[in-house]
């Protein structure tokens, strides 16, 4: 027992005065890391708040499909059940022809009369559709249009909806390339890093293995100066998160009141947890692959 | 206690450092390992304390086959075996004291009782009042002998030395042989690959010869040349 702990205190301790003696490169590494974390986390902010504002425009937009007279009532019920189960599709409401009257009477007060000229109503019955993720919208519209003896025509606010939803695929696509280009290139530098250190340190490590010390013994600096890189790093980035989102946060929420802006402070906390662990994971594993490949024990 | 049965190492490059190699060591003898450079005495240490792998024979260390230890089991072994080069190789930032309880740190061995081992090793080797200097303010038999102390310090019960006083002067080489004899009498079985021919003809001990990786000699109280 008293052996383990005196060699977990050799092994925190040679970590930490490797990283001093090469602390020019744990600086490198520690910035750049934290550097790629705050990108990181932008991206997931900027990702989550448009993710927000397509579906708040979603809530708004409806496709209402103008049902014709003669449509069996029993079809119409069994289409509005199977769009029910539909995912992304939130409320799905049967507006009768003479809802329409009235919603139409109520709303063209001063006209009313040229309705009531008519004799019958001329008005057709609706189906609305309140949708959750507007990305299913154009299909949804697509298909009810070729239900041609159920409906006659399908009514759909696509154009900012589809602006919004290829906004926010392309935001996507950009972060998920971004973050993978920006996890390899910390990788890369903790991993490079740790060689020179391993490089540094290589006659140490020799007479290390000639002794009989364990592969833990040799290999654990190195690791955990790896993880403190990506830790101290990571801290810093969430910092710098933290202090950008009290600067800003105010001025975004007063600017565009109007729109859900991923700024709550529970998402904050949420991201800067995540950081910390992304810098901790990265920082290991980019020392882990490094002590695998230069020190063959 | 060291045993070597059938053992043949090819190096990449197509090189037999070692051609069908059997010998015996048994506990406490002490052992001249000498032939020409190249004859395969380096390849041979190193199959003792697992630092290479032969490609086929066995390599038997206090009745374990260390060619079939798992990677995990490695260290132990070398716990069992001090090891002396030519170079020393001590550590340059460390004193003498400092390289000596590396040994017992690097293993999680280093206590108050284990201190005490490395005061009687430096004393053996006569270093108690160089503790304190780093192995530049030290001459070649100092740093060997430092390089002694750390190899006997968990009191190993092989001591293996390859070419120990290649870099030492005569008197100096002297002195270290004297400090492996202490050692072997103390109850370390010792085996030396050397060049020294004035040595070998001197200790008349067991002397084993390779040429061209083959034993052509084993001889008790043999001399360099046979």
């Amino acid at each position: 027992m008293t052996a383990k702990l005196n060699v977990l205190r050799y092994v925190l301790g040679a970590a930490m005065l490797g990283l001093w003696r090469n602390r020019t490169m744990t600086l490198g590494a520690v910035v750049t890391t934290a550097v790629m974390l705050v990108t990181l986390a932008a991206f997931l902010a900027i990702n989550d708040t448009l993710n927000e504002m397509v579906t708040a425009l979603g809530r708004k937009s409806n496709l209402i499909a103008y049902v014709r007279d003669d449509a069996r009532p029993s079809r119409v019920t069994e289409i509005m059940q199977d769009l029910e189960q539909r995912p992304g599709v939130g409320e799905v409401l049967f507006v009768t022809k003479e809802d329409a009257l009235r919603i139409f009477r109520e709303r063209f007060f001063d006209q009313r009369d040229v309705i009531d000229i008519l004799q019958a109503n001329p008005l057709p019955a609706s189906v609305e559709l309140r949708m959750d993720d507007p990305a299913v919208l154009p299909g949804l519209a697509d298909e009810l249009r070729g239900m041609t003896e159920v409906f006659e025509s399908v009514a759909v606010p696509l154009d900012v909806v589809e602006r919004l939803v290829s906004i926010s695929n392309v935001s996507r696509a950009a972060g998920t390339a971004m973050i993978i280009a920006l996890t390899a290139v910390a990788l890369f530098v903790i991993a490079n890093t740790i060689r020179i250190a391993v490089y540094a340190r290589r006659q140490e490590i020799e007479i290390m293995k000639l002794v009989g010390a364990t592969d833990w013994f040799v290999r654990g600096p190195f690791i955990i100066e790896g993880a403190f890189i990506g830790l101290v790093g990571a801290t810093l980035a969430a910092v710098a998160l933290v202090v950008i989102y009290l600067q800003l946060a105010p001025t975004i929420t007063r600017i565009i009141s109007f729109l859900p802006i991923a700024t709550d402070v529970s998402f904050v906390r949420n991201l800067a947890v995540f950081i910390v662990l992304v810098g901790l994971v990265v920082g290991s594993i980019g020392s882990y692959v490094s002590v695998r490949r230069y020190l063959a024990v | 206690m060291i045993v070597l049965q059938n053992v043949t190492k090819v190096y990449p490059s197509g090189t037999v450092a070692l051609d069908d190699v059997s010998l015996q060591i048994d506990e406490r003898e002490f052992v001249f390992l000498v032939g020409p450079s190249g004859a395969g005495k380096t390849t041979l240490i190193r199959l003792i304390n697992r630092d290479a792998r032969p490609d086929s024979g066995s390599v038997f260390v206090e009745n374990t086959d260390v060619t079939r230890l798992p990677r995990r089991e490695v260290p132990k072994l070398r716990r069992r075996v001090g090891m002396i080069y030519q170079d020393y190789k001590l550590l340059p930032t460390f004193t003498v004291r400092q390289n000596v309880e590396f040994v017992l740190k690097s293993t999680g061995e280093f206590n108050g009782r284990t201190a005490r081992w490395v005061d009687e090793a430096l004393d053996l080797v006569q270093l108690s009042d160089r503790a304190d200097h780093h192995p530049h303010e030290l001459s070649g038999g100092e740093q060997q002998r430092t390089a002694i102390a750390r190899a006997i310090v968990r009191r190993c019960p092989i001591l293996v030395a390859d070419e120990p006083t290649g870099n030492l002067d005569h008197a100096t080489s002297w002195d270290t042989i004297q400090l492996l004899v202490r050692i072997n009498a103390l109850g370390a079985t010792v085996l030396m690959a050397t060049h020294n021919r004035e040595i070998v003809n001197t200790m008349r001990r067991r002397v084993i010869e390779i040429a061209n990786g083959k034993v052509v000699r084993d001889e008790l109280g043999g001399g360099y040349d046979g």
